[in-house]
């Protein structure tokens, strides 16, 4: 009975939305493109923002006319932060609503659930938020930091600074597992001994080490012990702190750190997973002076980034698209690849002459560029972006001071078993 | 060759030069370091650029580091105006499309202004920038590597002197020595002592290798471990076998004092985890353990706690704006604005006002629900459990899904080191919260008539209400305790984690676990077994050096305990449990 109702009201949905977009189309011709993010569920906190931006850029490029005088037309998903229905909801994209382009996913875990249909049907994502890289699959464009250009710029900083021992924490999944392992390799490749490495490791029987670092669940608590550990570690003063300590983890971890005596100046931090949106619910006074390393940093001051900034607030005042929050709002690393990767479809698109994947991927191939708030970006053959890498210091504004600049840094996916 | 028997006695300039100074900063008053450097960038030859670069060895200030560091980076440019003047300048901040940046003077540390007083910008590229050869560099960085050995801050002093003692090198040891003669803070003279002795380590003879040994045994400190099995390592593989059992000596000095901070500190991290347990659990011991309700909101009433200490430093600081939902009813609480320690106060308030709103929500609750339930559990269970997730939204809708930030005051940011045991504030502060709220129930509920009300109303129900008992009141006031006692623990969680609307799932396992292990209806074993759960926790922790496989064992053991026991450690007999 109730199976069957729901059949019902969702074929009227259906029925609805497909008269709504054919009365939409006769005023002017349209393309659509999928929005992939979670609007619900735990990763709701992090994914609406990614939304948001979306729908703003493409009120910005329809107001200049669109894509090939086509205005873009989002048809919004919410797989609810569940990840198999990341694979549902791609295949509904691909097949039902025959979208162009879909802009999505944040977790690995949900990528990796939506790339076997995007694989099967030929379509193309647009992945923008940090990630492990060894994944190279031609049906996404990465716009995504590589581990190259956020992990490894931050490890040279801290080698330049004068640090010797690093200790590895991190939540437990694949993003940090992975990541960490391609550290150690490249700690290893700098001579770095391994006895300078904290954080414990894990060797299988041959002695070949399978895990690097200190692992802590989603929602870990108590980092006393951990603490504790980190300080005899770095008694030594030329320890610093690497971690990938998943969003909710973090005021724990770092009210421990500050309670125990440990400064950005004694032992500093880079955290991969903080940028300035996470910043909005972290105690940023236990913060200052700890590491952040993305593409791009809300204080670029550059006429670029302050126009594109000026103009996400402006649009954020007029729109009246359901669920933005209009208040206090920053913009973040993902988000503004989020952006440029939007502006990137559009010139591939236009390069191309095509909405087609196969011939938009060839375009992407060949190397297209875009002027984005973070500096200039530009595709690349494997599939991901060569873009400006930034290392800042957190203020207690929750916004960070630009540290060091390495512009043109080459996305490079696979780095396992590439150091020696 | 007047450059070489310079640069030989170099050292010696620069030691002089910190004996001098070491009585702060007496010559340097007549000219600011800024004047100095941009004289020694101005001196027509080198030598003289190195007389006076050098001349500025041992002092304290930061514009030394600064311009220094510019300098050796090609940041420092020589611009020259119309009227034939040079001016060092340094170019800071973003380049624009132009290439341009801000220009700083080095003489004054101001941004460089044309003669109509707008800031003006210059491009790098078209500047002579300054010159530096290796000799200068050198010298710039001896200057810069002593900056802090003067500083009159005992944080930055200790910081130099330990990255001099861990460079090692023995042309540092005169300025460090020179600086032992007149050092006062005791922290700053351990400090020293040991830079000296790990300088001494890496000495080619061996008679002060030994010496730097034996020190080090004596100051047994964790930071020289590394640096004496290296210097062991180097001995075994020259064959020195004296001082490899002498570096063996010291290391095992360093690893016998580290266990035993190891295990006194594991002993307070214990007892630290397990008040919190005890805290959190301390009002489900009330409204599970005597009254009998399976209340699965008891999270929520800790959620309760931590939103109310979220608005009290709101309302200390600037004020806060929120909707309550469905009503939409705007609420506005003005801010005080205070800073300071008057702010910090806020902490102190927020805990009566914690335990206020959570006995209030925990009134309406048992007004509306439970009373109608107290004789049966199990549908009690499922209606708190929906009332857990109303109020989950509750506070979702009126104040985000986002965590929200609570700061820590700083009386409860900070900590103690002694004997190299670190104990925060903020841990000793829950141990002594939970002393005082246990021994404030235990008074309570023992020396108070509502206390001899609430045990003969646990006790029978029927009975009590026979002998004219109001129950019902007093099954009200027992839950509000409890629920109160649980805003408490809400409050003080907000020091150690985030404060979101689900951050009470995240208690209500432990809290259920710490009471059901004590005995359901004895408080003195939920003490017990929140310090013992606690303890066992962070040892196992300490020895399997990895969190999650702790936590299983101990709830495995948890699980085979109770099936030996399973009323608990504690069980109380009471007729209204059976």
């Amino acid at each position: 009975m109730i199976t069957k109702l729901t059949k019902m009201l969702g074929v009227a949905a259906f029925a609805s939305v497909a008269l709504l977009s054919s009365a939409r189309a006769a005023d002017m011709a349209t393309v659509k493109v999928g929005v992939l993010h979670d609007l619900s569920g735990t990763m709701a906190i992090s994914e609406t923002s990614l939304r948001d931006i979306l729908l703003f850029t493409f009120d910005e490029i329809n107001a200049k006319g669109g894509v090939l005088g086509k205005k873009i037309v989002p048809v919004i998903v919410d797989p609810g932060s569940d990840w198999p229905t990341f694979a549902v909801k791609s295949k509904q994209l691909l097949e039902v609503d025959k979208v162009a382009v879909v802009f999505g996913c944040w977790t690995s875990v949900s990528r990796k659930s939506a790339l076997p249909v995007f694989e099967k049907d030929n379509g193309l994502l647009f992945y923008p938020v940090q990630y492990e890289g060894e994944e190279e699959s031609q049906n996404v464009a990465y716009t995504a930091e590589a581990v190259n250009q956020q992990a490894i710029p931050a490890v040279d900083y801290f080698i330049a600074q004068g640090k010797k021992k690093f200790y590895l924490i991190g939540t437990d999944y694949v993003y940090p597992q992975t990541t960490n392992l391609v550290l150690l390799e490249y700690l290893l490749s700098k001579k770095v001994p391994l006895a300078n490495i904290g954080g414990g490791f894990v060797k299988d029987s041959s002695g070949k080490i399978t895990n690097a670092g200190k692992y802590t669940p989603f929602g870990h608590k108590d980092y006393q012990q951990i603490i504790a550990e980190i300080k005899d570690f770095a008694a030594s003063g030329d320890a610093c702190v690497i971690s990938t300590l998943n969003g909710d983890t973090n005021p724990p971890f770092f009210k421990e750190y500050a309670a125990a005596g440990l400064t950005a100046d004694t032992c500093p931090v880079v955290s991969y997973s903080i940028a300035e949106d996470e910043f909005r619910s972290l105690p940023a006074k236990d913060l200052v002076g700890q590491i952040g390393c993305w593409t791009y940093f809300q204080s670029i001051d550059t006429p670029a980034n302050k126009k594109f900034l000026a103009d996400f607030q402006a649009w954020l005042k007029t729109t009246n698209a359901e669920g933005v929050v209009k208040e206090g709002r920053v913009v973040d690393s993902p988000m503004v690849l989020s952006y440029d990767g939007v502006y990137l479809w559009k010139a591939c698109v236009e390069k191309a002459g095509s909405f087609d994947v196969d011939k938009v991927r060839a375009a992407w191939k060949s190397g297209v560029s875009f002027m984005g708030p973070g500096g200039k970006v530009t595709t690349q053959p494997n599939m991901h972006l060569t873009k400006t890498v930034y290392i800042g210091e957190s203020k207690a504004d929750g916004q960070f001071k630009i540290l060091k600049t390495f512009p043109d840094v080459f996305g490079e996916p696979h780095l396992k078993g590439t150091f020696k | 060759m007047a450059w070489k028997s310079f640069l030989r006695s170099l050292p010696w300039v620069i030691i002089a030069t910190v004996g001098c100074l070491t009585g702060p900063r007496a010559k340097a008053a007549q000219e600011t370091a800024r004047a100095t450097i941009v004289r020694a960038i101005l001196a027509p030859d080198a030598a003289q650029k190195l007389e006076i670069i050098s001349s500025l060895a041992g002092q304290g200030d930061e514009a030394i580091r600064e311009l220094f560091t510019a300098w050796r980076q090609d940041g420092l440019f020589l611009y020259a105006p119309a009227d034939g003047a040079k001016i060092p300048v340094e170019l800071t901040g973003d380049k624009d499309a132009q290439g341009a940046q801000t220009a700083v003077r080095a003489d004054n540390g101001e941004v460089l202004k044309t003669a109509a007083g707008q800031p003006l910008r210059l491009v790098g590229s078209e500047l002579v920038a300054v010159e530096h050869d290796a000799r200068l560099r050198l010298a710039m960085r001896n200057v810069v590597d002593l900056l802090d050995l003067g500083s009159p801050l005992l944080a930055k002093r200790l910081r130099a002197i330990q990255t001099l003692g861990a460079a090692q090198k023995p042309d540092k040891l005169p300025v460090l020595l020179a600086r032992a003669q007149v050092e006062t803070e005791a922290d700053a003279k351990l400090a020293l002592r040991q830079a000296i002795a790990l300088i001494e380590l890496a000495d080619p003879s061996d008679e002060l290798k030994l010496k730097g040994l034996a020190e080090l045994r004596l100051l047994h400190s964790s930071a020289s471990y590394d640096l004496i099995k290296a210097a062991r390592a180097k001995a075994q593989a020259d064959g020195k076998s004296g001082i490899a059992k002498a570096a063996d000596l010291a290391m095992g000095a360093i690893e016998q004092h580290r266990s035993v901070v190891n295990f006194f500190g594991t002993l307070f991290r214990g007892l630290s985890a397990g008040s919190i347990l005890l805290v959190v659990a301390l009002g489900l011991a009330i409204t599970f353990g005597l009254m009998g309700v399976i209340n699965m909101a008891h999270g929520e009433m800790i959620t309760v706690g931590a939103y109310a200490t979220y608005l009290t430093q709101k309302v200390f600081g600037d004020g806060v704006n929120f909707t309550l939902p469905f009503i939409k009813f705007a609420i506005h609480l003005p801010g005080l604005h205070l800073t300071g320690w008057a702010y910090q106060c806020y902490f102190v308030v927020a805990i009566p006002v914690g335990f206020l709103g959570a006995a209030l929500v925990g009134i309406a609750l048992e007004r509306s629900v439970i009373r109608f339930l107290y004789r049966r559990p199990l549908e009690s269970l499922l209606a708190t459990f929906g009332v857990s997730l109303i109020l989950q939204q509750m506070f979702k809708l009126t104040f985000g899904s986002n965590n929200v930030n609570v700061d820590s005051p700083v009386y409860l940011s900070s900590n103690w080191t002694i004997f190299d045991i670190t104990f925060a504030w903020n841990r000793v502060f829950v141990i002594g919260f939970a002393a005082v709220i246990v021994f404030g129930v235990w008074l309570a509920l023992t020396k108070t008539p509502l206390g001899l009300l609430i045990r003969c109303v646990m006790q029978n129900r029927m009975m009590a209400a026979c002998m004219g008992v109001r129950t019902e009141r007093v099954n009200m006031l027992t839950f509000a305790l409890g629920s109160g006692l649980a805003g408490l623990a809400g409050v003080f969680v907000t020091q150690l984690g985030t404060v979101g609307p689900s951050m009470g799932q995240e208690y209500i396992v432990d809290s259920f676990m710490t009471v059901v292990v004590g005995g359901v209806g004895s408080i003195f074993g939920t003490v017990v077994s929140a310090l013992g759960i606690g303890l066992a926790d962070q040892s196992l922790q300490q020895i399997l050096l990895n969190p999650v496989l702790g936590k299983i064992l101990v709830l495995v053991s948890i699980i085979l305990f109770l099936q030996w026991r399973p009323t608990g450690l504690f069980a109380a007999r009471s007729r209204s449990l059976d």
